[in-house]
């Protein structure tokens, strides 16, 4: 490297100059221009080979897939918990009664996510019987109702702000959807409000039930029209209270093979947001 | 040695003006470089130092102004507590060990070598933005901390490993440096004292007898037929005479100087210490040696050019995403971390561990062929050897006069010069003989130290100088009991060899009971003992020495001289028993016998022979493409007789002067470049410019150096390099030292080299066998090539760990594989493999190829990198991915649902992804698919990566013609691919940290069909290269 360095600027410039190109041989970057050719022609005709045996296998991987349901789904034998709106920071819900912009984009969205759920556009989905689960053999899937009333309060139709201009604003908890499911038991989503003085919790349906009657889940492709169960959560603050704040925690209970306790799995069957009311 | 005295055994026919000339210039022309000008050399101020050190002037002074100087007595020595004074001042007397780097620079230096500076970079860079992070976000995950952790951690422990292996090969050679401790025989406080040699300081008064070791520079009081071996400091093998007188000028040249580490060989000597340790001529020229620089081994080079490239493809791709991401707006941070792990999947961590490792594999598979490895590296140097300076004495011969020859009856018989002796098949029936061996055996003074019974006789030490001790030697191996016959043949008077006689001669009774006469027998130079013979013996019988009979003797004497041989004359005479009764008393001071009229019996010619195991190890050098030169302080022409007889100059090849001679012209007008061989005096060298030396060595394929010094051999290895050659110096004496570390690679001998060369050489042949270097040459170019397939090997995954982030980055598909998870690749499955390869046989005869060019011949280069990288690496990403997208697809995630999905992928907040059948995932389950994916991609890669080995065992044969089970640790290697591979997916696979999870059994044959693909289109390549040698593909697809 020593003598390299040592070697003059012009010199190695000259050098450079000759490499990408040289007059007495016709090399360009050190190939001639027959070469560059061959060895072009060479790696277009190699990439467009590895491009279809590329295609090709993917294709061959993309057969032994089902179009209805997953070939695996090991990775997920327990549904997590989410709520609903989407916090606009990490589920933390902050709003503010007086200021409407703060809370309008969740009445939104919450408008939107229940308008399946309307009686109207489920009156075709079938009517099950309640607590047990709605085994279907196919080849059609039928989905069950779930009526909105079932949310009472936040199910948007006596109140279409949802609660938020009044500062107890619902918040929907819904389990994740997983082809096969089955809960055991007598599942229930179970919210506590860590701070019982500042907020009452108002649950709906009652006791957070989530019926056995929307599982097993068939997929997207079969279950035209399913609908997810979904808890409603509604706190009230404590108009004495002078912190309208609270955390909210949310686990599925009352079903032995739906966990609610991962030490890594922060949302495998619970989850905890915080809502601050401002006034 | 003072003017070179002629003995009675130098004799040199054929160009004898020319060789006295030199014989007269000899002692100067050795110390040239010592005493004159070191133009040549870089280190001038190192010569300066010690041509000035040469000027004592101690020989000159008597005995009474040295006790003055140095302050001692020379009859009650130095007292104790003076002795202790000086020794405090001046140190032991011992060289000093070559400067050595301290452990913990070499430790540190591993620390930051190669690629470890660019991992140390990616571990600083992940602190630095946990940093940020956590100065954003308190609870920010530790993955990063994790991750430049771990990546230190590689760091250190590759660093420590590779400075183990180091660590372990110095240590090989640690014992070496340690000696048997000398004893020294002082007199100090008037009292004869045995001491180390070590504790001796100037003023010590000494005495030496024969077979001591001088143990320090010893200016000589008195002596007693001392003779010293000078050989390890002028390489000369003649004996030399010491006395006490100051005969020279030079302190080199004057005969009463004796020097450290030359050996006393016989007679006894009283001296007083002068220079002790580093002070000594041997200690100043080891520490020129020490002042020449060490060229970095062009495997250095070549891993250096190596990690330049790698290190310079990954910064490059490394800062082109970090401006892509950026430009995409990707958090900085987050391109930061891109950035690191571009860098951890381009650089092959593990690589340069292995290639310590399968260099000190090969270092251990010389070592058990007696070729002992000082420096790692130099096991490579060999095998891109394109010239070998080598020694004479004591490399390409057995350093040890031997008889060659014979002349009696008007004929030469050849005797058995093998290291064995064991059969002398000439003519023994002669009465002539019976008398030659009669004069052998008793004229000569030379003993067997005694108790040696039962050793072999060529390996008895004996008492005396060489040419006796071939001659008792050769007649002990012949007549057996030398010793008996000498007893019962009693010596009643002796003259031993002077200068001025060139003749030893001495009177015997005989054990012939029935012949009551004198014998007197002498030998000594052939001319000399001619004059004084009046007939000759043939077949026994006495004949009158007429024209005819002398004619026949010069020829066979200019014959044997011309071979470079020693040449002897041996006479008798029986004395006339009634001139020279039973009692008469011989007197050799008055001469009271006949010392002419002498019958001649025969010449007896001795040299040096080759080793016999030379001739062939030149061959096979010169087939692989390698010149051999020989350098030696030895004469021209028993240089060429040996160069002739060993190969050097091969048969059919002339000199210059052979060609003047043959064409009967003068020297002049003969054409220089039509000879191939050349044979080139220091004088002659003297007088070179560098370009015409240069010219010189490029123009002549066998070239022979004679008489040259320490400092030549020096400008001839410099001579070597500038033409890009990289040489190889054998030599045992200190005055190869220089030399052997100026060159690429220094060979010292191990039995007969000299403490300074083997610590100057890299390498040591423990046998003293020249064939070893033939060894080492083709282990050398073996390691070569495989480090080529290691380095294919390892390089090649590395574009199945880069794609995975480009397309990350770029398209933004949940991450295909994890840092660490490379990591365990580089560092885990990897290994074993990549070693396994330094075990592979040669594809073909490595031996017959020419050595590689240092700068054209590189050991990665563009073909190896384009194959490795854009070939066969691509398809290892293009089946990586295709695993990888099974897991998904089969979990849930199609193909086309994946792009663009990295950012909700990685929230969070979002725990209901929703995947192509509606199912919802949490952060956490997608988190672990994910961790199924680098699984996934992982074994994708091991899968194809073990096909990859495969391949990489020929570049150029079909790996059935190399043969599938030839070398077994490639299927340990693959085996333990796959068990670390299993290990780590089901055993481990639930260690969260390490991000491996239990993979279906079926993913782990995903892959397989582009392992399959990338063995075919490997044979393919492979085929179109033997198909069509300098063909376009050959340019382009060979490695």
């Amino acid at each position: 490297m020593t003598k390299k360095d040592k070697k003059p600027f012009n010199e190695s410039l000259a050098e450079w100059k000759l490499f990408v190109y040289n007059p007495t041989t016709g090399e360009f970057l050190g190939r001639t221009a027959k070469s560059w050719g061959l060895i072009l022609l060479f790696y277009l005709v190699f990439y467009g080979f590895l491009a279809a045996l590329f295609t090709f296998t993917m294709w061959v991987m993309l057969q032994t897939l089902n179009d209805e349901v997953p070939k695996y789904r090991d990775q997920i034998p327990s549904p997590g918990l989410m709520v609903f709106p989407k916090p606009f920071t990490a589920l933390e819900y902050t709003i503010s009664m007086s200021d409407s912009g703060s809370y309008k984009a969740y009445i939104e969205d919450l408008t939107n996510f229940l308008r399946p759920y309307d009686l109207e556009e489920q009156k075709n989905l079938t009517v099950c019987p309640d607590g047990v689960l709605f085994e279907q053999k196919g080849p059609d899937y039928h989905a069950c109702q779930f009526p909105v009333h079932l949310l009472e309060e936040c199910s948007g139709v006596q109140d279409p702000d949802f609660g938020y201009s009044q500062g107890k604003p619902c918040i929907l908890v819904k389990m994740n959807r997983i082809i096969g499911l089955k809960p055991e038991g007598e599942p229930r989503i179970m919210c506590v409000a860590k701070d019982e003085s500042a907020a009452i919790l108002s649950t709906y349906p009652h006791d957070g039930v989530v019926d056995l009657k929307y599982f097993p889940y068939y997929g997207k492709k079969l279950h035209v029209g399913y609908l997810q169960p979904v808890v409603a959560v509604q706190p009230v603050f404590n108009s004495n209270s002078t912190k309208k704040e609270t955390t909210v925690e949310c686990k599925i209970d009352g079903s032995p093979n739906l966990k609610n306790q991962d030490d890594r799995d922060k949302f495998l069957g619970r989850v905890v947001f915080k809502v601050t009311v401002n006034a | 040695m003072g003017k070179k005295t002629p003995k009675i055994y130098s004799v040199e026919l054929s160009g004898t003006k020319d060789i006295e000339k030199k014989d007269q210039g000899d002692g100067k022309e050795k110390y040239r470089g010592l005493k004159s000008n070191g133009l040549e050399c870089k280190k001038n101020h190192q010569k300066e130092e010690l041509k000035k050190e040469v000027d004592l002037d101690d020989h000159k002074l008597n005995n009474k102004e040295l006790e003055n100087k140095y302050g001692t007595d020379i009859v009650t020595g130095l007292s104790s507590a003076r002795a202790a004074e000086l020794l405090a001042r001046d140190g032991d007397n011992s060289l000093s060990p070559p400067k050595e780097t301290p452990e913990i620079i070499k430790f540190l230096k591993q620390m930051v070598g190669g690629f470890s500076i660019l991992l140390w970079i990616g571990a600083v860079l992940c602190w630095i933005a946990y940093g940020i992070q956590y100065s954003n976000d308190k609870s920010s995950s530790l993955d990063n901390v994790y991750l430049g952790s771990v990546l230190a951690l590689v760091v250190i422990l590759t660093g420590c490993f590779a400075y183990y292996q180091e660590a372990k090969s110095t240590n090989i050679m640690a014992s070496f440096s340690k000696m048997i401790p000398k004893q020294a025989l002082v007199i100090r406080d008037a009292e004869k004292k045995i001491i180390p040699a070590e504790q001796l300081v100037v003023g010590d008064i000494v005495e030496i007898k024969g077979g001591d070791q001088i143990p320090a520079d010893i200016r000589l009081l008195s002596t007693q037929g001392c003779r010293v071996d000078n050989s390890s400091l002028t390489g000369e093998s003649e004996p030399q005479s010491r006395s006490c007188d100051f005969t020279h000028e030079n302190p080199l040249e004057t005969k009463n100087i004796a020097f450290y580490s030359t050996t006393c060989l016989e007679g006894t000597a009283t001296g007083m210490v002068i220079n002790t340790g580093d002070r000594t001529i041997i200690g100043q020229i080891a520490s020129l040696a020490s002042g020449v620089g060490n060229e970095k081994t062009p495997i250095a080079i070549e891993i250096e050019h190596f990690v330049h490239i790698v290190a310079g493809v990954a910064v490059s791709i490394g800062i082109l995403f970090f401006i892509i991401a950026v430009s995409m707006k990707y958090h900085v941070l987050d391109s930061i971390i891109f950035f690191i792990g571009i860098i951890v999947a381009n650089v092959p961590e593990g690589l340069l561990a292995t290639v310590t490792v399968a260099l000190s594999l090969t270092a251990k598979r010389m070592a058990k062929k007696n070729c002992l490895v000082k420096n790692l590296e130099a096991v490579e140097t060999l095998g891109s050897t394109s010239i070998i300076c080598s020694d004479k004495t004591g490399t390409l011969t057995q350093n040890r006069m031997t008889v060659a020859h014979l002349w009696f009856d008007n004929q030469i018989f050849m005797a058995d010069t093998s290291e064995e002796h064991s059969n002398q098949m000439f003519d023994q029936s002669s009465g002539t003989w019976a008398s030659l061996s009669r004069i052998i055996t008793l004229c000569n003074r030379a003993e067997f130290k005694p108790g040696q019974e039962n050793v072999p006789i060529m390996k008895r030490v004996v008492v005396g100088d060489a040419s006796e001790t071939a001659l008792l030697k050769f007649s002990e191996v012949i007549l057996g009991d030398v010793m008996e016959i000498r007893k019962r043949n009693r010596k009643v008077a002796e003259i031993p060899f002077n200068s001025t006689n060139k003749f030893q001669l001495s009177i015997h009774e005989t054990d012939d009971a029935s012949d009551k006469r004198f014998l007197l027998v002498m030998k000594g130079a052939p001319e000399r003992v001619l004059e004084k013979c009046r007939t000759i013996m043939i077949n026994g019988q006495e004949q009158p020495l007429d024209k005819n009979t002398a004619d026949a003797f010069h020829t066979a004497y200019m014959e044997l001289g011309g071979l470079g041989e020693r040449v002897l004359g041996f006479c008798h005479l029986y004395l006339p028993a009634d001139e020279f009764p039973e009692t008469y008393s011989f007197d050799i001071d008055t001469m009271n016998f006949p010392t002419s009229n002498f019958c001649f019996v025969g010449l007896l010619s001795m040299i040096d022979p080759p080793r016999s195991t030379v001739p062939d190890a030149v061959t096979k050098c010169r087939s692989a493409g390698i010149k051999v030169i020989m350098i030696t302080g030895d004469h021209p022409i028993t240089a060429k007789a040996i160069a002739k007889s060993v190969g050097i100059i091969s048969a059919n090849s002339e000199t210059v002067e052979d060609i003047a001679k043959r064409l009967n012209i003068a020297l002049e007008q003969v054409n220089k470049w039509d000879a191939k061989a050349a044979v080139v005096t220091g004088m002659e060298l003297k007088d070179m410019s560098p370009e015409q030396l240069d010219e010189l060595i490029a123009n002549h394929s066998e070239i022979v150096f004679a008489r040259t010094s320490p400092q030549q051999k020096l400008i001839i290895v410099e001579s070597c390099q500038r033409q890009d050659a990289v040489v190889a110096v054998t030599g045992d004496g200190v005055n190869d030292s220089p030399a052997l570390k100026k060159a690429d690679i220094g060979i010292a001998m191990g039995i007969a080299g000299s403490d300074a060369a083997k610590n100057a050489a890299d390498m040591v042949l423990l046998d003293d066998n020249f064939a070893s270097i033939v060894t080492g040459v083709e282990e050398g170019r073996l390691i070569f090539d495989n480090l080529k397939k290691t380095i294919a090997y390892t390089l090649t995954k590395n574009i199945a760990e880069l794609c995975p982030f480009l397309i990350y980055i770029t398209v933004g598909l949940p991450l295909p594989i994890g840092t660490i998870t490379i990591l365990f690749i580089d560092l885990g499955t990897d290994i074993i493999p990549s070693i396994a390869l330094a075990y592979e046989k040669a594809e073909s005869d490595i031996m017959n190829r020419k050595p590689r060019h240092k700068k054209k011949d590189r050991l990665v280069n563009k073909p190896l990198a384009l194959y490795s990288y854009l070939h066969i690496g691509l398809m290892q990403s293009l089946g990586a991915f295709v695993v990888y997208f099974a897991i998904y697809a089969q979990e849930g995630f199609t193909p086309n649902s994946l792009i663009n999905l990295r950012v909700e992928w990685e929230k969070d907040s979002i725990n209901d992804l929703e995947d192509n059948y509606g199912q919802e995932w949490t952060r956490y389950q997608r988190k672990y698919l994910e961790w199924t994916g680098y699984t996934a991609f992982f074994t994708g890669i091991m899968i194809q990566q073990l096909a990859d080995l495969l391949i990489r065992k020929t570049r150029r044969n079909s790996i059935f013609q190399q043969g599938l089970f030839r070398n077994k640790v490639i299927w340990v290697g693959l085996v333990s691919q796959i068990i670390i591979a299993l290990i780590l997916s089901y055993g481990l696979g639930s260690v969260t940290a390490l991000n491996f999870t239990m993979l279906r059994p079926q993913y782990w044959f995903v892959a397989v069909p582009y392992a399959i693909l990338i063995w075919v289109y490997d044979e393919i390549r492979k085929l179109f290269i033997r198909l069509y040698p300098g063909s376009w593909w050959d340019k382009n697809m060979y490695y």
